[in-house]
C-alpha cells in the first residue's frame, strides 16, 4: 500500500470509529556510512528503511502505535486506541491544526548523495594520510564518514499536512599516539555538504593525540578551567532536559520556578535558534507539526523561558514553543552566544589552569534532576598562559547550575557539532578537580 | 519470515556480484512501552518492525545494508549492490545446502507480551510505583516504565548456516526522586530478563519500588563523596560494571582486531590479580542478555575471559575472526537489523571468590563502599575509563559510617584489575543496556562484592 493509500485508509477508519482525530508521522531514512580500520576499509553500509507512527485523540487522551509495514491501517489503529484507553492522567492533550508561520528553509541539497563513493573514499584515506603524517602516531583505528538524508512527513484529521526533507554528514578520525600509556586523539566536523567537511579533521586530531604525550594527573583541588567547545557541548545537554517544561512540570529538574531569576553569568545568553547555518538538526516543524522559531532562553544570566509540546503548553494556557523532538522537549538548536576572545586570547586570560578538552560519563556521571555531576576528563595544563603539557586521570566534579554563575569569559570559536548544541569554549572558575599526584 | 527461495537468491545475488561470504538476517519485533508519573499511566506506545539486513564479506572487508522494502525486486537488488561495492567474485557457482542449526531451547517463555492484557501489567507498575512513594516522606516524583519485546530472528549465510531463534524480554524501571531543602536526588533500579510476564513470579515490584525509593531518600542526606585515591569496596550484581567497563570492552574483536586495545597479544598472560576470573556466558537460562543463537546463528557459548588472572580468551564475531584468524565465540550481537552485527558481551561476570562482604568491608580502613551502581565508559584503546555510583557510604575503621554522594570512578582497566584485593562469595547479576557500534543490546553484568585497593573517586574537595 502507498502511503497516500495509507493514510486516507486511516483517515476514515477513524472517523468510523468516531475518534476526535488521527495524525500519522512518517519517517524515513536514508543512510550511508564509510569507516576506515589502519587506513583499510573496514566497513560499508548504505541503508533505507521508514517508520510510521499513528497518534489517536479522543476526549484529550491519545495513544499511539507504529509499524514499519503500511498493511491493514485497522490494526494499527486499533492498537492505538487500545493504548489511548490504558491512559489514566486526566492531563489534556491536543493536535496542531497546522496553524501559524512556518519558516521557509530549503533543508535539502542533496549534494552529499551526488558526492561518488570513490570521492568519499579518497577523501577519507586523505584524512587517514593527514591523522598518521607524525611518527609519534602509532595509529589511526578509525574514521568514520557518514551522510544521510530524513524525509519527515506528518499529517491529520484536523488539516496540519507537512513535508520536510533534510540531509547532511559528517566525519570523525580516532588517534592513537605512542607514550608510557596510548594516548588517544579525536576530531570531528560536520556539514551539509561535502565541502564543509575538511582535512582538518585529521590534522586535528592527530594534534590532540600528540599533545597528550606525558600527560600527567593532577593534585586534587579547586582550580580555574576553559571547557573546550567539544566538551562543553557534551556537558550542556544537560539543560536539554532542564528547560523542558514537561520535566519542570513533573518537578525533575532543578530550574522550575526560576523565570525570571538569574541562574548564570551575566555573560551568559543562550538561544534557541530553527535554523542555524550548517547545523544538522535544523527544522522548520517539530515533532508535532507545530511550527520552530527563534527564542531567548537564557539572557544575561537570567531565565526567560522553559520549552514547550503541545501537552505541556494546555497545562500552563500557553501556546506550544514548537520544541517536540522524539525523545521529549528539546531545543532545535541551543546556542550560546559567542564572546569575543579567541581560544589563545581565552588560554591567556585563564593564566594558570586546566583546559578540559574531552569529558566521560555524560550518561552516568551527571544528574539532570540534581544537577550534580562528576565526569572523567582530560585535557592540558596551562601556566602563565601557556600550555605546557597534557592532564590525565582527573575527574571534574561540580553543580550544574552552580558552574554556570561561574563562567567568566566566553570565546569565539563556535563549534557545529552532532548534537542540537552549538557553543564556543568557556573559562569558569573555581572547580572541583581530583587527581592521582 | 522470507521463503527458503528468496534468501537463497539474495545470498546468490551477493556472490554473483562479488564477495565470498553472504549473509541474510530477518527481524521481527513486536515492542510494548507503557509509562506511568504518580501512579497514573501517562503514555503507551506500541508497534511491530520489520526488516531485513543483507552482509558480505571479501576478505576481512564488510559490505552491509539493509531495508524494510521486503519486496523480492528491491532484497535482490539490495543484495546485488552488496556484491558490486565489494568488487572482486571469488566464488562463480555454489550450490547452498542450508543446514539448521539445532540447539536446545535455553530460553523457555510461557507467557507471551500479547497473551497478557496490558491491565495486567499496569497493576504490576502500580504496585511498584505505590511502594516506591510510600518508601519515605522524602519521596516527591515517582517514575515507573514498563517494555517488553518479542523478537524473531532468522539467519542465514553462505556457509550454509540457518538459524531460528525467538527472544522475549521485559523489564520494569523506576525512577524516584527524593527532595530535601531544596536539593533533588534521584534512585533508580530497573530489574529485567530474557522472560515473558513470568518475570513477576519471581520478582516482586514491592520489592523493585523500594530499592529505587531507597537510594534517593539515602543520597538526598549524603554529604558529597571526598575526592582522590582511596580503597573502594563494590557491592555484587550491577557493580559488575566495572568489569564490563573496565575490561570487557575491551575484549570485544571489535577494538582487539584493530590493535585498538590494552589487551592486544596478552593471551596467557596475567593481566589481572589472581584472585579474578571472569566469565561471558549467553547460555543462562533466561538471563536478560542470553540467547540460543547469537545474530549471525552461531550457538552462544559459556566463554572464560580471565582465569586466576590469565588472560584465556576474547569474544568474538565473524569479521573478527576472520581478521584475528581465529574461531567465532557465539558473541556477536546487534540492536536490529539496521545494524550489521559485531563481538559484543552477553552476560558477564567476575566468578565468586572466598570472603565473605562483612569481612572485605571489616578489613578497609578508609574508603567507599559502592552499594549501587550507575552506567559507566570506556575507551578500548587507551583502557579509560569511568562510572558513577549511585548510591555510596563513607568506610571509616572497617565500618560503614554514612551515605556519600556524587562520586564517578575513574582510572585504566588494565591497571585496576590488577588492583582487586579481594572477592566476596556473594556473586549476583544486575541489567542495564550497553551502547557500542552495533547499537544498544540488554546486558548483564554481575559479580560478587569486590575490593579495589586503590582507584581514584572523583568526588568534592573539603
Amino acid at each position: 500500500m502507498t502511503y497516500e493509500n495509507f493514510k486516507n485508509e486511516l483517515f476514515d477508519i477513524s472517523k468510523k470509529l468516531g475518534l476526535d482525530a488521527c495524525e500519522i508521522n512518517y519517517e524515513g531514512e536514508k543512510e550511508f556510512n564509510l569507516s576506515l580500520a589502519n587506513g583499510e576499509l573496514d566497513s560499508y553500509k548504505d541503508a533505507e528503511s521508514f517508520k510510521v507512527k499513528v497518534v489517536v485523540l479522543k476526549n484529550g487522551k491519545s495513544g499511539a502505535a507504529f509499524t514499519e509495514i503500511l498493511e491493514n491501517p485497522e490494526k494499527i489503529i486499533n492498537e492505538a486506541v487500545e493504548n489511548m484507553e490504558i491512559v489514566e492522567s486526566e492531563e489534556i492533550v491536543n493536535l496542531h491544526d497546522g496553524s501559524g508561520e512556518y519558516l521557509n528553509a530549503e533543508l535539502y541539497k542533496g549534494n552529499f548523495e551526488k558526492e561518488d563513493v570513490s570521492d568519499k573514499l579518497k577523501f577519507i584515506k586523505n584524512i587517514y594520510d593527514a591523522a598518521k603524517s607524525d611518527s609519534r602516531i602509532k595509529m589511526v583505528p578509525n574514521i568514520v564518514y557518514q551522510n544521510f538524508v530524513s524525509d519527515i512527513r506528518i499529517a491529520n484529521t484536523y488539516g496540519l499536512d507537512k513535508k520536510s526533507k533534510s540531509d547532511g554528514g559528517f566525519c570523525y578520525s580516532m588517534t592513537v599516539a605512542e607514550d608510557v600509556s596510548p594516548r588517544s586523539g579525536f576530531y570531528y566536523e560536520v556539514g551539509k555538504s561535502p565541502e564543509n567537511l575538511t582535512l582538518a579533521i585529521g590534522e586535528k586530531a592527530k594534534e590532540d593525540a600528540i599533545a597528550k604525550i606525558g600527560s600527567k594527573s593532577v593534585k586534587s583541588g579547586k582550580y580555574n578551567i576553559i571547557i573546550n567547545n567539544m566538551a562543553f557541548s557534551d556537558i550542556l545537554s544537560l539543560l536539554n532536559s532542564m528547560i523542558s517544561a514537561e520535566n519542570v512540570q513533573k518537578e525533575i529538574s532543578p530550574l522550575k520556578g526560576k523565570i525570571d531569576q538569574k541562574i548564570g553569568s551575566d555573560i551568559l545568553t543562550v538561544k534557541d535558534i530553527a535554523i542555524y547555518p550548517g547545523s544538522l538538526t535544523n527544522r522548520t516543524f517539530d515533532r508535532e507539526g507545530f511550527p520552530t522559531s527563534d527564542k531567548t532562553i537564557i539572557e544575561n544570566g537570567v531565565l526567560k523561558t522553559f520549552l514547550y509540546d503541545i501537552k505541556a503548553a494546555l497545562k500552563e494556557n500557553k501556546k506550544s514553543t514548537g520544541n517536540s523532538t522524539q525523545g521529549g522537549i528539546a531545543p532545535v538548536n541551543m546556542v550560546i552566544e559567542p564572546g569575543k576572545l579567541s581560544f589563545e586570547e581565552l588560554v591567556k586570560e585563564l593564566g594558570n589552569g586546566i583546559i578540559i578538552t574531552e569529558v566521560e560519563g555524560m550518561h552516568s556521571g551527571a544528574n539532570p534532576v540534581s544537577g550534580e555531576f562528576s565526569l572523567g576528563a582530560k585535557g592540558l595544563l596551562v601556566e602563565n598562559g601557556e600550555i605546557t603539557k597534557g592532564v590525565e586521570q582527573i575527574t571534574l566534579s561540580d553543580n550544574f547550575i552552580v558552574m554556570l554563575s561561574k563562567i567568566k569569559a566566553i570565546g569565539n570559536d563556535t563549534l557545529l557539532s552532532y548534537s542540537n548544541i552549538i557553543t564556543p569554549s568557556v573559562i569558569i572558575e573555581n572547580v572541583d578537580i581530583a587527581g592521582n599526584e | 519470515m522470507l521463503s527458503k527461495s528468496l534468501i537463497e537468491k539474495i545470498l546468490m545475488a551477493v556472490l554473483r556480484n562479488g564477495g565470498d561470504f553472504a549473509e541474510v538476517f530477518v527481524e521481527k519485533r513486536y515492542d510494548n512501552r507503557i509509562s506511568m508519573k504518580q501512579n497514573l499511566v501517562e503514555k503507551a506506545i506500541s508497534g511491530n518492525e520489520f526488516g531485513v539486513g543483507i552482509r558480505g564479506f571479501l576478505g576481512d572487508k564488510a559490505v552491509y545494508a539493509y531495508s524494510n522494502d521486503v519486496s523480492e525486486t528491491n532484497l535482490i537488488s539490495v543484495a546485488e549492490r552488496v556484491g558490486k561495492t565489494l568488487g572482486e567474485i571469488k566464488i562463480k557457482d555454489t550450490v547452498l545446502n542450508f543446514n539448521k542449526v539445532e540447539y536446545k531451547e535455553n530460553n523457555r517463555v510461557f507467557l507471551y507480551p500479547n497473551d497478557i492484557d496490558k491491565k495486567e501489567k499496569i497493576l504490576i507498575m502500580k504496585k511498584a510505583s505505590e511502594s516506591a512513594k510510600n518508601y519515605s516522606q522524602l519521596i516527591k516524583q515517582v517514575i515507573v516504565n514498563y517494555w517488553e519485546y518479542d523478537q524473531s530472528v532468522l539467519i542465514a549465510n553462505t556457509e550454509g548456516v540457518w538459524a531460528e531463534d525467538r527472544r522475549v524480554r521485559t523489564r520494569l524501571m523506576i525512577q524516584s526522586v527524593a527532595e530535601q531543602n531544596g536539593i533533588m536526588e534521584t534512585g533508580f533500579y530497573g530489574p529485567g530478563a530474557g522472560m515473558g510476564f513470568e518475570f513477576f513470579n519471581s520478582l516482586d515490584p514491592h520489592e523493585a519500588g523500594k530499592r529505587a525509593s531507597r537510594i534517593a531518600d539515602r543520597m538526598v542526606k549524603a554529604d558529597p563523596a571526598p575526592a582522590g585515591k582511596m580503597p573502594v569496596i563494590i557491592s555484587n550484581e550491577f557493580g559488575g560494571v566495572i568489569f564490563h567497563e573496565a575490561v570487557g570492552h575491551s575484549l570485544e574483536a571489535t577494538s582487539v582486531s584493530k590493535g585498538a586495545s590494552v589487551f592486544c597479544d596478552k593471551l596467557g598472560q596475567k593481566i589481572a590479580s589472581d584472585c579474578v576470573s571472569a566469565v561471558d556466558d549467553g547460555t543462562i537460562a533466561n538471563a536478560w542478555g542470553s540467547s540460543n543463537v547469537d545474530d549471525e546463528g552461531t550457538p552462544t557459548k559459556r566463554n572464560i575471559l580471565v582465569e586466576n588472572g590469565i588472560l584465556k580468551g576474547y569474544m568474538v564475531d565473524k569479521l573478527g575472526a576472520r581478521k584475528m584468524k581465529t574461531e567465532v565465540t557465539g558473541s556477536s550481537r546487534r540492536m536490529n537489523y539496521k545494524y550489521a552485527p559485531t563481538s559484543r558481551m552477553t552476560n558477564t561476570f567476575i566468578l565468586p571468590g572466598k570472603s565473605y562482604p562483612e569481612e572485605i568491608i571489616s578489613n578497609t580502613e578508609y574508603g567507599i563502599f559502592a552499594k549501587s551502581m550507575g552506567g559507566g565508559s570506556v575507551q578500548p584503546a587507551t583502557g579509560e575509563f569511568n562510572f558513577a555510583i549511585n548510591e555510596g557510604y563513607l568506610i571509616e575503621n572497617g565500618k560503614i559510617t554514612k551515605p556519600v554522594r556524587g562520586a564517578t570512578l575513574i582510572g585504566r582497566g588494565n591497571e585496576i584489575i590488577t588492583k582487586i584485593d579481594m572477592v566476596g562469595n556473594d556473586i549476583g547479576r544486575g541489567q542495564g543496556m550497553c551502547g557500542s557500534v552495533s547499537g544498544s543490546i540488554p546486558a548483564d553484568v554481575g559479580q560478587p562484592t569486590i575490593r579495589v585497593s586503590e582507584i581514584l573517586v572523583g568526588g568534592k574537595n573539603k
